[in-house]
């Protein structure tokens, strides 16, 4: 059992009446909300909160893409897998992913993760979401009507270019290149491990199956809806007559770990309810520009009637989050059955923790990382050993020549735990 | 508003509608089409949300053969994913057009199939007599952008496409069918004509149709309902701009579907258009 930290990057100070004032977190949330000065604090502390997954037990570290969006503020998520790469030393890093269609050429993102694999020294999973509706159709303008289309027509590009030892040209509906011919190339050969992030899209299942790549169900709906989807999932697997290794199913889910119960809704209820009330709260109209969908998920949708059009959904307190299965949160105990539980049930190899939602702050974000890695997570790692063999984990170098593991410190607590920023503040005179 | 895959028995009144399917481009597409009437032929390019054999058509009918096909992706035509863009879609309706033997004929298009017959009347300016334009998509001015209706909710939809959203002809055009398989259709055929919509007019509906406006020489009306809140009225005059001799005329009390509010009102203003000389 591999287990993963995920990490969205939300901006964790929303007014309290964001949800009453904006119409969506996402594509037209105001920026003047936004400080840079707190984002510079933000933008380290999850870098912090990440490398400290790595160094206390965590398998790997996953970041991801989002636009225009305040609870995923990670435009470009092979930035930050660039710095995890450097301070991190035997832990996968996940990118999960890049849009790949969204790219002019896709190659570019071959590229890139090609520099990611050779410079973490083959630890890179490489990530193609097709991309939320709201990141590609209205924060980056690509057509909803042919963008799977494009989608797969990258995916070709991509692994051609990775595969291809020759130079060759490329003819496509969406790229014409005359000359492809990557330098550098990934380290991992023939490729760096491919994971297909989700969300609930039905002809995804098939073609992950059918390439060969991991399925990760990502999704805030936790598990009760998730195993409604890797249910799907593994179904469309004994149709294709596909063996169910669990390694090849991913998902993700909140969690939330303390002493006690009522000591664990004191510190996250507030947060979670945060996240799930005001960092959600997307404008219905932005969630599925026509074509985003295929007919069959809309009419599977609608058949099911899981679908609801136009409707926000229902604001949740910390008790219903926890009995809807949104969170799973409690003593280290609990939490362990809990999630051995669903690792079960969705039959998956990979489970993808977030461990820092909402408003967390740093320092309780540690708190739940370091419990979670040395508390929870060796009492899962075995669940299926010497059932199955994970085919889609990455094969690090032997040797590398990174810098030295890294010996986490905490920083200096200052202001209550706040970190001050060095810099000056906006409007201070120039010339400093 | 009404999707497409609930309209084919929605006919009442006069006998001489009838549909057929067409195969284009060596059988690449096949193509539904409405018929109206007996005589010259008049060539009808349907909007954003749909073909309608509604009163407007009924109306027309009454003097011409309309020939009303539905663009490739609206319901039972097919063939849309042979079409990327927009050069796609012009060289899609000259293969429709050679099918069915049609030229020196007006042509008339309301919305995106508007657009559509002013990018033919550009390409093939000898090939039509006559121009109609109605509240057409095609041109963008950031000062006053044409309404994101791909990002709006139903409620807000009925609200931006007509004069009068409370009326009872708007309620009844943009209700969905209530019994469930009804609507589920109603869903699909939805999601499929949008999409199709979005190949041309995704994100903005501006695919360089001014570049090329000048080229169109058949005498042309621009009709807009006078509060089309979609795409408003200033673009009817942004049209007469740019083609030489341009009549605008604006309709009272509707707006972005003058056929459905005013379709008696519309059909006037078009056949007194076609009849001169």
């Amino acid at each position: 059992m591999k287990l993963e930290m995920f990490h969205l990057m939300p901006y964790r100070e929303l007014p309290q009446d964001f949800d009453e004032r904006y119409r969506s977190v996402w594509v037209d949330v105001p920026s003047q909300l936004m400080d840079p000065l707190k984002v510079h604090q933000m933008y380290n502390d999850t870098l912090d909160e990440l490398e400290l997954a790595a160094v206390s037990g965590f398998d790997g570290v996953c970041v991801n893409e989002h636009h225009q969006n305040a609870y995923g503020f990670m435009p470009s998520p092979n930035i930050m897998a660039a710095t995890l790469a450097r301070r991190t030393r035997d832990t996968a890093i996940i990118v999960l992913g890049n849009s790949i269609a969204l790219y002019n050429p896709p190659i570019r993102v071959a590229e890139e993760f090609a520099m990611l694999d050779c410079i973490s020294g083959g630890r890179l999973v490489a990530g193609f979401p097709v991309g939320s509706s709201m990141d590609v159709n209205f924060a980056y303008g690509a057509n909803p009507a042919t963008f799977r289309d494009k989608y797969y027509e990258a995916e070709d590009l991509i692994l051609k270019a990775w595969t291809n030892p020759e130079i060759f040209s490329y003819d496509g509906k969406y790229t014409q290149l005359r000359y492809v011919n990557l330098w550098p190339r990934p380290l991992q050969k023939p490729h760096p491990p491919i994971w297909i992030p989700g969300g609930g899209s039905i002809e995804t299942w098939g073609w992950s199956l059918q390439k060969g790549y991991l399925y990760a169900y990502l999704s805030y709906a936790g598990f009760k809806r998730g195993k409604m989807v890797m249910d799907g999932f593994w179904k469309k697997a004994d149709e294709l007559g596909v063996e169910k290794n669990p390694y090849q199913g991913g998902f993700l889910q909140l969690v939330a770990v303390g002493e006690t119960e009522s000591e664990v809704q004191d510190k996250f209820g507030p947060h979670g309810e945060y996240f799930y009330n005001k960092m959600l709260h997307v404008y219905p109209g932005f969630a599925d520009a026509p074509g985003y969908r295929t007919i069959d998920t809309i009419k599977a949708g609608l058949l099911s009637q899981t679908t609801q059009f136009g409707e926000a959904p229902p604001k949740m307190s910390w008790k219903q989050l926890l009995e809807a299965g949104n969170i799973v949160a409690g003593t280290p105990k609990q939490v362990t059955e809990q999630l051995e539980q669903v690792i079960k049930d969705l039959h998956i190899g990979h489970l993808m923790v977030l461990s820092q939602f909402g408003s967390i702050p740093h320092d309780l974000a540690m708190e739940n990382i370091k419990t979670t890695a040395t508390q929870v997570l060796p009492k899962l790692r075995g669940i299926w050993d010497g059932q199955w063999e994970d085919k889609w984990w990455i094969h690090p170098m032997s040797s590398p020549q990174m810098p030295g593991p890294l010996r986490y410190q905490q920083p200096a607590a200052v202001n209550g735990g706040q970190h001050t920023p060095s810099r000056q503040p906006a409007g201070a005179p120039a010339g400093d | 508003m009404r999707a497409a895959a609930s309209m084919t028995a929605s006919k009442q009144g006069a006998t001489t509608m009838t549909e057929r399917s067409v195969s284009v481009a060596g059988g690449q597409f096949k193509t539904d089409v409405i018929e109206e009437g007996k005589g010259q032929p008049v060539l009808f390019l349907h909007g954003t949300f749909g073909l309608d054999a509604d009163r407007f058509l009924n109306r027309l009918g009454d003097q011409y053969r309309v020939v009303a096909p539905r663009h490739p992706g609206y319901s039972g035509s097919t063939g849309s994913e042979r079409l990327l863009d927009i050069n796609d879609l012009i060289y899609y309706y000259l293969d429709f057009l050679d099918a069915e033997g049609l030229r020196d004929l007006p042509i008339v298009g309301h919305s995106l199939g508007a657009m559509f017959a002013a990018e033919l009347a550009a390409v093939q300016p000898e090939r039509f007599s006559k121009l109609v334009l109605m509240d057409s998509f095609g041109l963008w001015n950031p000062e006053y952008p044409v309404a994101d209706f791909f990002a709006m909710m139903p409620r807000e939809l009925g609200a931006t496409l007509y004069h009068d959203p409370e009326s009872p002809t708007a309620q009844a055009a943009s209700k969905p069918p209530e019994e469930n398989e009804a609507f589920i259709a109603y869903m699909l055929e939805r999601a499929k004509s949008l999409a199709t919509a979005a190949k041309y007019l995704w994100p903005i509906p501006n695919r360089g149709l001014n570049k090329r406006l000048h080229r169109i020489s058949a005498p042309t009306l621009l009709i807009w309902g006078e509060s089309d809140k979609l795409v408003p009225p200033r673009y009817g005059q942004d049209f007469q701009a740019g083609i030489k001799g341009a009549r605008l005329e604006l309709i009272k009390d509707a707006g972005h579907l003058p056929q459905v509010e005013q379709p008696d009102q519309l059909a006037e203003t078009v056949l007194s258009f076609l009849g001169q000389k």
